[in-house]
């Protein structure tokens, strides 16, 4: 009898505690809950790439045909070689790669020399200049891009060699610490510079190394993945960047965000110039969304493939050293 | 004997100094001529009219016409940078709220982790100008239309640029979210740093979740939280979601205003960002540290002054029973 009447209580309870748990945090209600939130916001950060990757495989039929929604009825490759040979493909890619990477090598670099400085000397203004730091990432850059322009306009003048129109002065800008979001690059080495512990340096040097010599063989060769998240991080930035690019630049050199920019224009130029198909309303060369998305798709696939291989120096890079610090 | 302690120290600490500068040196250099000049220099050129000739730059002194221009000849400039505060006031809430709920979720143990950090994470990677305009302009990012809400058509009697602002929150929130990808890495840096015999200490004592939420996690993650909202601040200038922009852009390159105009733009337009993000420190300072630890010293050292009082007072008692004691085995 007693066995009888417990058991009911006891199932329950085991019921119970396997819903909700000892701790709210580990029942089941809790997880399911926290996976359809977690599900719920990734299909909102999600979103727009997706649409993104239907609209480019539609027909421009499938567009204006109100009853298709995501899967696209005739699958066409037509918009992404449209696209391709508007943003004049395999050249502009290959510059946005180089242009990108050298500013990025530099960018790192500098990085890595200023975070050496802040995280193991003691100089004077030492505090003053760490705001400074903080300061360069605070101030707008319009602010600051009005100047530097001048500066470029006013070189090129005297000098006699051409600045705007290349590389030149962003490399500058980047080679003195003053790139996209450098202080952040700064920081990030300047925390994981600090991890490393002191005595390795103080053995070396009494081992007669120098400071360049400390620098570049334990401190560089100790933090290479942490070299590789700054990289990388430089590297995404510079090329998704356009503003500053866009007033250095203008368009001497075809960069994939830039040409991105000026997609629509350059298709309406470019489709003018196809015989027969141009102008009629509903032709097959009328600009419409899905040739944009494939362009967006093919600005994005380089970045996005790169992030698939690397998402751990990514996304585990900078979670562990942080850009806070203590 | 001290001179001769001392004399190596010093110089240890000069040679310190100069090794510092010179790794330092390249970034201080780009620092003056790059940043600090030019933010300087922005302000001058604000006041005077800039024209570029076969001498080069010429500057022309013009009292404050600039600013005129900008804040009352041109009809889009004063709107737009109110558009652009009252997108940062919603946006930045918004933003940091949603990241440390993200942060708070991505924190535990469970299946698929990692996949959902890297799917928050993806926007910061794809990211860029033209990719966001893109994407806007061909409604892809609008997943629901927040003006057939009856809530929003109050709001929109009250303040229509205000309803501008969330009805464009709600229509771009993909985008929006988007902005959410560094503050929370940042915020799960902060949260793995934690320690966890503060939560287990908590929970012994009886706290509740909310309660340890509210009392420890919070507290201890305002520094990030600070740091989280300068981050956003500045990120979200620079977006097209930003519409002034582009429009210092255009100014640099706009001949009939020239430069100057375009300065006093860029310097009204940083001012407000400035003021924002001083404000972001106000908000988020850390009221209780300073006060509490004042308490605390004030506390020991008042207890330390009653304990002197009342030892010394018992020290006189004792003496002087002491001496009545001694006085009276004196008398005996």
């Amino acid at each position: 009898m007693k066995l009888k009447l417990e058991r009911p209580k006891v199932n329950t309870s085991k019921l119970k505690r396997k819903l909700l748990g000892y701790n709210i945090s580990d029942g089941l209600v809790y997880r399911i809950a926290v996976y359809i939130l977690l599900v719920a916001i990734a299909y909102v950060f999600l979103y727009p790439l997706l649409r993104m990757i239907s609209m480019t495989f539609m027909s421009s039929a499938d567009i204006i045909n109100p009853e298709i929604d995501w899967v696209p009825q005739n699958w066409s490759i037509t918009n992404l070689r449209v696209a391709w040979s508007v943003l004049s493909m395999p050249n502009t890619i290959l510059n946005s790669l180089w242009y990108s990477g050298t500013l990025a090598l530099a960018q790192t670099f500098i990085s890595a020399m200023t975070g050496f400085a802040f995280a193991r000397y003691q100089f004077k203004f030492k505090n003053f200049w760490f705001a400074m730091v903080l300061m360069s990432f605070i101030i707008p850059v319009p602010v600051v891009l009005i100047p530097r322009w001048m500066m470029f306009i006013t070189a090129q003048n005297m000098t006699g060699i051409k600045m705007i129109g290349t590389v030149f002065p962003q490399l500058l800008m980047a080679i003195a610490g003053q790139g996209v979001y450098s202080a952040i690059l700064i920081l990030i080495f300047f925390n994981f510079f600090k991890m490393i512990p002191v005595v390795l340096d103080e053995a070396a040097k009494i081992d007669g190394a120098s400071s360049w010599q400390v620098f570049y063989h334990i401190i560089l060769k100790m933090s290479v993945p942490t070299i590789a998240t700054v990289f990388l991080f430089s590297f995404v930035w510079n090329y998704n960047e356009s503003y500053i690019t866009a007033t250095f630049l203008r368009s001497a050199l075809k960069l994939m965000p830039l040409q991105l920019g000026l997609f629509d224009s350059i298709f309406e130029k470019m489709s003018a110039n196809v015989p027969g198909a141009s102008g009629a309303p509903g032709g097959q060369f009328r600009i419409n969304e899905s040739f944009k998305m494939a362009a967006t798709l093919i600005t994005m696939a380089p970045m996005m493939i790169m992030y698939l291989f690397v998402q751990k120096q990514f996304v585990e890079g900078i979670e562990k050293t942080g850009i806070t610090g203590e | 004997m001290k001179q001769r302690k001392n004399k190596p120290s010093r110089s240890f600490q000069k040679q310190q100094s100069r090794t510092g500068y010179v790794f330092f040196f390249p970034w201080m250099i780009g620092f003056l001529i790059f940043t600090l000049f030019p933010f300087l220099y922005t302000i001058y050129l604000s006041f005077h009219k800039v024209s570029l000739n076969v001498l080069g730059w010429t500057t022309a002194f013009n009292g404050i016409d600039n600013y005129v221009t900008a804040l009352l000849r041109n009809p889009n400039f004063t709107p737009a940078l109110i558009q652009f505060f009252l997108s940062e006031i919603v946006y930045v809430p918004t933003i940091l709220i949603i990241s440390f709920i993200l942060a708070i979720l991505l924190n535990g143990k469970f299946r698929f982790r990692t996949a959902f950090r890297i799917i928050y994470f993806l926007p910061v990677i794809v990211i860029s100008g033209s990719v966001m305009n893109q994407l806007m302009n061909s409604g892809n990012v609008q997943i629901g239309n927040v003006r057939r809400i009856f809530i929003y058509q109050i709001m929109e009697s009250y303040s229509p640029a205000l309803a501008d602002v969330i009805a464009f929150l709600f229509n771009n929130f993909a985008i929006v979210l988007w902005f959410t990808g560094i503050p929370i890495v940042l915020f799960l840096n902060g949260l793995q740093k934690i320690n966890p015999q503060l939560f287990e200490a908590a929970q012994i004592d009886g706290a509740t979740s909310w309660q340890i939420l509210w009392k420890i996690t919070i507290p201890i993650i305002r520094p990030i939280l600070l740091v989280a909202s300068i981050f956003t601040v500045v990120q979200l200038g620079m977006f097209p979601i930003n519409p002034v922009y582009g429009m210092i852009q255009t100014a640099i390159f706009d001949t009939v205003g020239g430069l100057g105009v375009a300065s006093s733009y860029a310097w009204i337009y940083s001012l407000v960002v400035l003021v924002l993000i001083g404000a972001m420190f106000f908000i988020l300072r850390d009221p209780s540290k300073d006060v509490y630890v004042v308490n605390i010293r004030e506390e020991q050292a008042e207890k330390r002054r009653k304990q002197l009082k009342s030892d010394k007072f018992r020290a006189s008692m004792d003496r002087f029973f002491k001496k009545g004691k001694e006085a009276t085995d004196d008398e005996a």
